[in-house]
């Protein structure tokens, strides 16, 4: 709470100070005002996609002259006032991000990075084409009043930007954009819609970068291709954000300020090698300080990320019952029928059936390669089966995208561990509580009951690589049963456990059981598992080949074959 | 149909220029899983590298193919040793971090050939003669450039396939590890691809600039192109890059001569977003590996 006073109070003091410089100073001071709240504007929209969310953009430019050139047209075709001008140039571009964003966040890293790129450089062609815009010659703007105005407007833009970042790393949607950067496959089992996550970041962003653009084009009055998307714009970006601390709040302001000061000077002294000395300078941080400014040691503490809500002892709901579980006619809350799978040519899964009853643990056992993970990757929408059909409550969920079925009732651990990096271990369980949670304090308060009952209280503030190995597997337990699932899959989730963590995990696996969840356990080896599970079921080259009580089955000759390698010479031998 | 079979002809000799630009990057792209995005700065280097030595030494864009190969040779090995090496690889974060460094690299190499060659567009005058087969023109000096670069991009093919050296630098590309743990100096076989991929690049833009103008913001444009290129023809498939290479040579002329020099420059980023969006894995596949 502290750290919000002193963020805010920063955040006023330099708005201010930006204010009182723009409504008092020489023209020169405030222009070097305007360009370097215009630059903390472009690094933080360009950090909320490129740093928070993960997703590096060398087409951020691309908004920035949409923005010009959507304000200078509405200011010059349709009179509208600047003001009205730049909201609207603003919502245009975060408008068009949308359909935008759902394609190209398809793509991942250098492809995405470099789409944007061509994005970018496609919009600049049409631009060049059109009469409108006035071609290659470009458009003149009519300025009537100093540049005072412009410059305020542009603090009071930076500092909502800042304001805004502040707010999305306190808030539920930051806690997904941290999660998504650190690991998309398990932030969509801990329910996260990633692909409306980083859309949304990105249209904000694009929305951000258009805004500046807009007030940009309206201060110097003049907009064309050449200067309205710059690669000069993309490079002092892309440096401000990684000179400041790229991925938090503070890095960009820091860096914005800094790079687009010392940009000026550059400017001043040596204009021709300006572009040489920031494109060595990017060079020089990315291989010997990537985490820029922010990573030296006083700030690093300061700047860190906020931690979202802390571990409340006794908090009082306890872990949130499953949602009603409704079983099918033949008592089966999860039924799969001839499931199958093949890769190409190699068949991994062939035409199992798997049925489990609420409040029932089944064991799922088999050697290496016998197709369990990948039963499980289709059970829970990872994976598309290519054949066979699967039932959750009675009712098909084919096409259903995962973290719908994860928010649904159907949870899953990872064979190897899927932590997030990044967040701590109660923001772990949060992350997946608040997905079932409308209200974020209840989400809060589950989390918090449920690192008691995981007997995890203890870690709630450590980040996951603190922990050691069996109480990190503990941790992607404890993060599916957030979900309060009606069907847990765990995937060898206590392979590497001492014996006290393991029977930690069976009491708390009871516990689930008693309020309904329906449990299926993958184990390489049946002992860790045998006296939960009533029932199990051996997989051996993607076909079932027994299935019954454990004791029973272990006993089975064909399981014994499956396991010792079924060389019966060798063995009679 | 004349003109159609001219067309044709011409997109396809367009098409060696461009394998011998994507092959530089696809070679640093297969050993270090990275996308070297001052690959086209690299070009438009040895672009004018090869101008100077025509205007001053009297070198034909053939004839300097070989001494500016050599000049963006030993500046790659420098680049890789010198920067790119202290960038601990593996992960998001080393692939975010080299990225961002030839990032900051492509704004160097650009500025400075600005700082010694100014901005504005130079060329080559070489062989301006035309072939004629029948009723059909032939540019010549498209033809030498284009068989040069076919040449070019087979010695580089044949290097890799039918040498140990060669072969390392593959084992390399397909596992580090693998590759490390049979003797090989991983270090250095990095740096060689490196080195080789910008020599490549320089010796392409030698050849280019006697074909096109150039300038020095062609750069972005030609990494993009190379990287559609390989990301068409599939990543470390020579066959595909091949077949991708004459498609994109085909495009652009056809989109040149049909639609306009203005929707022919945007034709290869929305080819570019095409291919990503509905082809990641590139045309062949994991099928046509050769």
């Amino acid at each position: 709470m502290t750290r919000l006073i002193i963020e805010s109070a920063v955040l006023s003091g330099l708005a201010l100070a930006g204010l009182m410089i723009a409504a008092g100073a020489n023209a020169y001071v405030v222009q070097l005002l305007f360009s370097t709240a215009l630059a903390v504007t472009l690094a933080v929209g360009w950090n909320l996609i490129g740093g928070m969310a993960g997703y590096v953009s060398f087409g951020q430019v691309g908004f920035f002259g949409l923005g010009a050139y959507a304000g200078a047209l509405a200011m010059l075709k349709w009179a509208l006032p600047w003001p009205l001008a730049i909201v609207l140039a603003a919502c245009l571009a975060a408008f068009l991000a949308w359909p935008l964003g759902r394609i190209m966040l398809r793509l991942s890293g250098i492809f995405f990075a470099l789409g944007m790129f061509g994005l970018a450089r496609v919009l600049q062609i049409i631009v060049n084409a059109l009469e409108i815009t006035g071609g290659p010659m470009g458009t003149s703007i009519p300025t009537a009043e100093g540049p005072g105005a412009t410059a305020m407007a542009m603090v009071a833009l930076a500092t909502g930007a800042v304001a805004l970042m502040m707010a999305i790393s306190r808030s539920r949607f930051g806690l997904r954009l941290a999660a998504l950067r650190d690991d998309a496959i398990a932030a969509a089992a801990a329910g996260v819609d990633t692909s409306r996550v980083k859309v949304a970041a990105f249209c904000l962003s694009a929305g951000l970068a258009a805004a500046a653009g807009a007030l940009y084009a309206r201060n110097v009055g003049y907009i064309d291709p050449a200067s309205g998307f710059a690669g000069t714009i993309e490079l002092q970006t892309v440096l401000m954000v990684l000179a400041g601390g790229i991925g938090t709040v503070w890095g960009p302001v820091l860096g914005g300020i800094v790079i687009s000061l010392l940009s000026t000077a550059l400017w001043a002294r040596f204009p021709t090698e300006q572009q040489i000395i920031l494109g060595a300078l990017t060079l020089l941080l990315a291989v010997a300080m990537p985490g820029g400014l922010a990573s030296i040691p006083p700030l690093s503490t300061w700047l860190r990320r906020p931690m979202l809500g802390a571990f409340t002892p006794g908090a009082a709901t306890p872990a949130p019952a499953p949602a009603a579980v409704a079983a099918d006619h033949a008592g089966a809350v999860l039924a799969c029928r001839g499931l199958g799978k093949r890769f190409g040519g190699v068949v991994a899964v062939a035409g199992v059936d798997l049925a489990v009853a609420p409040g029932e643990i089944l064991a799922v056992i088999g050697p290496n390669g016998a197709g369990k993970s990948t039963l499980f990757d289709m059970i829970s929408a990872f994976s598309a089966p290519t054949s066979g059909e699967i039932r959750f409550r009675g009712a098909l969920c084919a096409a259903m995208p995962p973290h719908l079925l994860a928010r649904a009732g159907i949870a899953r651990t990872f064979q190897t561990s899927r932590l997030f990096p990044h967040l701590t271990v109660f923001e772990t369980v949060l992350l997946a509580a608040a997905s079932r949670q409308h209200r974020f304090r209840d989400a809060q308060q589950a989390a918090s009951a449920l690192l008691a009952a995981t007997d995890l209280a203890d870690d709630a503030e450590r980040f996951p690589d603190a922990l050691p190995p069996g109480r990190q597997r503990l941790l992607e337990i404890a993060r599916a049963l957030a979900l309060a699932p009606a069907v847990l899959l765990l995937d060898e989730a206590m392979a590497g456990m001492t014996a006290a963590e393991i029977a930690r995990v069976h009491a708390v696996l009871r516990a689930a059981t008693r309020r309904g969840t329906a449990i299926v356990a993958i184990e390489h080896v049946l002992p860790a598992i045998a006296s939960l599970a009533a029932r199990a079921q051996v997989l051996d080259n993607g076909q079932t080949i027994a299935e019954g009580p454990p004791a029973q089955v272990l006993s089975d000759p064909m399981v014994i074959e499956a396991y010792l390698g079924g060389d019966e010479m060798a063995l009679a031998s | 149909m004349v003109s159609i079979i001219a067309l044709v002809l011409l997109g396809l000799l367009w098409g060696g220029v461009y394998l011998l630009m994507a092959e530089g990057l696809n070679l640093i792209y297969g050993v270090m899983k990275v996308v070297n995005l001052a690959h086209g700065d690299l070009i438009v280097l040895g672009g004018l590298l090869a101008y100077t030595l025509f205007a001053h030494v009297g070198l034909t864009p053939i004839t300097a193919l070989l001494p500016v190969a050599l000049v963006l040779f030993a500046l790659g090995a420098a680049v890789q040793w010198g920067i790119l090496e202290r960038i601990p690889l593996g992960g998001a974060e080393g692939e975010l971090r080299t990225l961002l460094a030839t990032f900051g690299l492509s704004y160097v190499v650009s500025n400075t050939s600005f700082l010694l060659w100014g901005g504005q567009f130079q060329s080559i005058p070489f062989l301006q003669g035309a072939l004629r087969l029948g009723p059909l023109a032939i540019p010549e000096g498209l033809l030498a450039c284009s068989l040069a670069a076919f040449a070019a991009a087979l010695l580089v093919h044949f290097w890799l396939h039918r040498t140990i050296a060669g072969k390392a630098l593959r084992a390399t590309a397909e596992s580090p590890l693998g590759a490390a743990s049979c003797g090989l100096e991983i270090r250095r076989i990095r740096i060689i691809a490196f080195a080789l991929g910008a020599a490549m690049a320089g010796g392409a833009g030698a050849l280019v600039i006697a074909l096109v103008p150039f300038q020095i913001s062609s750069g972005g444009d030609l990494t993009v192109q190379s990287f559609t290129l390989i990301a068409l023809g599939g990543l470390g498939n020579y066959l595909g890059a091949w077949i991708a290479a004459e498609i994109l040579g085909l495009a652009e002329v056809l989109s040149q001569y049909y639609l306009g020099p203005d929707i022919a420059s945007a034709t290869i980023y929305l080819l570019f977003i095409a291919v990503l969006l509905f082809r990641p894995q590139g045309l062949l596949g994991r099928l046509g590996r050769i």
